[in-house]
């Protein structure tokens, strides 16, 4: 079997998402937020910064960098020296582009404030929790803010971001926002200034003779949009336009891709089967099966001897489930009861 | 080509929407064909559920798919190596009455009844392994029986999903305790040569008294490796033909729809074990390999042990369990009168894994 399904999934392999070369301006004469970044009052140890998306209809990084790896990373020394300067960087790429690691470690030799990891882009491998055990060997919780404990998660935007306003202090007031997904035409990286609103930023690019649904920073653990005029802000990563499969295919078995990327469960609801798939996919080695046993016996409160903390709700074993139960659901319901 | 095919399915769903509304619109006819019509359509059409809650997309693995493949693999694994060797006219008519009674006639009467879910295809692989462990000339009112009491008893005990024991193998420990002398007579001689015509229909009419298990308890023989290995020797109608029980019990575990860990412990303790005690007892055991190529352990390692909803849920219960049924099994052939052991070995397992998973969970979670 596919070394996707042990212990977390290869999404990319699954989904993959093609996104155009040129990156699109978006008309917007509103009121525009200017860039702003909180600074931790805490004092900083570690910046981890994370060139390996996970998710196939995220950023790719290719965008961030434009073929001049070093001028990021010298942007990224700038930060460093001047606002956290008795940190140390650490750069999470892809195993498989040898090209960018081979760039990193040239600039690495002559620094030591920056280490270089590479990583398999397999989900959710990039969620704080598992970055920071993988690269520090720390345990934080899930929700815990990482500056508890001296780690600062950059997004490799806010580098640039940061760059640009606070040390430069030119304009900056726009940020990359890719779209994706079976509801498009086309996948397109955006250019957009943060107050835009989803509606004006997707009109030109969604299919008209279907219906969508529209998704904020991934379909597995994201949100849903209901509200279409909702505007754009610093922190949104990206988003997903799929259809809506809600009316029955023939032959489905014959038509796997076509349904493949909708928000069809693609399947009944059924009986949990101890099928073993939750916990074989589970990346934080936990058994999400007990917590609906639990669930469907009435006792929600006993899901939590089973080490319902340790959970990071990537969303995976919902995924995974065959019987198309929502684990993902009765987990924060269980972990929301006091 | 493809435009017609395009066109049958636009008629196609278009008659079924028309049905489903018509069903619907009438609570008379839902109360009695509803869920009827839904098992049918459900196996021609996807369902028109959304994903509500995140993960807003899901995998295209279901239970549909799961049960597929358990079906597929006991056909290619029992269903046609037994007409090559018993003949075309001895296991489909089986086969047919199986389903008949099984699926059609007790599930279809049970849900229009009593339960409001549908009909659903596990009652497909539980008929499909009655057959299997029944010896080849079994009467079909034999198998008839056994679905019938299998099928109900998976039904009461609240369907796919809430099983306690193997529905299947309780059946046949129904027809043990009601017909034993039918259960464990009429053993037919496989056809091995060059098949005919005639042999692919109707297999040769030999019958023979023993099979190697029996005949190892009588006179303390034991068969060639090679014939127990290709089934040229008696058994039940699905347990002869090992090899292709171990290839497709190996491409269901690739496929991880069984559990690679209750074979590899299943096969593996009964090996151990019968190893100790031909060392302690020497001849009147029976040796390891003999031990694991006679009777139906490959096909119950491989398809009756690893049904998914009567083992443990915890990994480390799977080998737990998978050692406990090798230990059974080997305790009931080697010191028993029966020669045959599987059937309780699984069942009481099936008990015990109840206890087990609760000890498993309170080791790793409560420690």
């Amino acid at each position: 079997m596919k070394k996707a399904y042990k212990k977390g999934f290869n999404l990319i392999e699954t989904y993959p998402v093609k996104f155009s070369e040129a990156v699109i301006l978006v008309k917007y004469d509103g009121p525009v937020n200017n860039f702003s970044f909180s600074f931790p009052d805490k004092k900083v140890e570690h910046i981890i910064v994370n060139l390996c998306p996970t998710e196939p209809w995220a950023l790719p990084n290719r965008v961030i960098l434009r073929n001049a790896t070093h001028d990021f990373l010298d942007k990224l020394e700038a930060v460093r020296t001047e606002y956290f300067p008795d940190s140390h960087c650490h750069v999470v790429v892809d195993h498989l582009e040898s090209n960018l690691v081979n760039e990193l470690t040239q600039f690495k030799t002559q620094k030591d404030w920056l280490s270089i990891h590479t990583m398999e882009a397999v989900y959710p491998y990039d969620a704080p929790v598992l970055i920071v055990k993988s690269i520090l060997g720390l345990d934080i919780a899930f929700g815990q803010n990482t500056i508890e404990d001296g780690i600062l998660i950059l997004d490799p935007q806010n580098v640039t971001g940061i760059f640009e306003y606070y040390i430069k202090e030119t304009e900056f007031n726009t940020r990359l926002i890719p779209i994706s997904g079976t509801g498009l035409k086309d996948n397109k990286i955006l250019k957009v200034k943060p107050g835009t609103s989803i509606k004006s930023m997707l009109e030109l690019y969604v299919r008209t003779d279907i219906k969508y649904r529209v998704f904020l920073d991934g379909l597995l653990n994201g949100t849903e949009v209901k509200d279409l005029t909702q505007k754009i802000d610093w922190s949104t990563k990206n988003i997903i336009v799929i259809e809506e499969r809600d009316y029955k295919t023939p032959f489905p078995y014959l038509k796997v891709n076509e349904l493949l990327f909708t928000t069809s469960l693609m399947g009944e609801l059924r009986r949990c089967v101890y099928c073993n798939f939750c916990d074989d996919i589970c990346p934080v080695n936990l058994e999400p099966a007990l917590y609906w046993h639990c669930y469907d016996r009435g006792e929600k409160h006993k899901a939590r001897t089973y080490a319902l903390e340790k959970c990071i709700e990537c969303g995976l074993c919902s995924f995974s489930c065959p019987s198309k139960l929502e684990l993902l659901q009765v987990i924060k319901e269980c972990k929301s009861l006091k | 080509m493809k435009k017609t095919f395009k066109n049958i399915e636009t008629i196609l769903n278009k008659s079924l929407n028309s049905i489903e509304t018509f069903i619907q619109s009438h609570p008379k006819v839902n109360f009695l064909f509803g869920a009827l019509f839904e098992a049918t359509d459900g196996l021609i059409r996807s369902t028109k559920d959304t994903a509500k809650n995140p993960p807003f997309i899901r995998s295209s693995m279901d239970v549909k798919q799961y049960m597929g493949g358990i079906l597929a693999a006991l056909f290619f694994g029992w269903v046609l190596p037994a007409i090559y060797f018993y003949g075309f006219m001895c296991v489909v008519p089986k086969l047919i009455v199986s389903f008949v009674v099984g699926v059609f006639v007790v599930d279809l009467i049970w849900v229009i009844l009593a339960r409001e879910e549908r009909i659903n295809e596990g009652g497909f692989v539980t008929c499909l392994f009655i057959p299997a462990f029944l010896p080849p000339q079994a009467p079909l009112w034999l198998i008839g029986v056994g679905a019938g009491i299998s099928i109900l008893f998976r039904n009461i005990l609240g369907g796919v999903g809430h099983n306690l024991v193997n529905p299947a193998l309780f059946g046949r420990l129904m027809l043990t305790i009601c017909f034993p002398t039918m259960v464990v007579s009429g053993w037919q001689e496989p056809s091995i040569d060059i098949p005919t015509i005639k042999s692919l229909m109707y297999g040769v009419d030999a019958v023979t008294h023993a099979t190697p298990l029996i005949a190892f308890k009588e006179t303390g023989e034991t068969a060639s490796f090679f014939s127990l290995m290709f089934g040229a020797n008696t058994g039940s109608l699905g347990e002869t033909c090992r090899i292709t029980l171990i290839i497709t019990g190996i491409w269901l575990c690739v496929k991880r729809i069984a559990n690679w860990r209750i074979p590899v412990a299943y096969l593996g303790s009964v090996f151990v074990i019968s190893i100790i005690f031909s060392l302690m007892v020497g001849k009147t055991a029976a040796p390891p390999i003999f031990q694991l190529l006679s009777g139906g352990l490959i096909f119950a390692a491989f398809f009756m042990a690893t049904d998914p909803i009567t083992t443990t849920y915890s990994q480390a219960g799977k080998w737990i369990f998978g050692i406990g049924c090798g230990l059974i099994t080997v305790v009931i052939r080697n010191f028993t009168s029966i020669p045959e052991g599987i059937m309780y070995a699984i069942l009481l397992m099936n008990l015990l894994s109840v206890p087990i998973q609760s000890i498993i969970q309170k080791i790793k979670y409560r420690t």
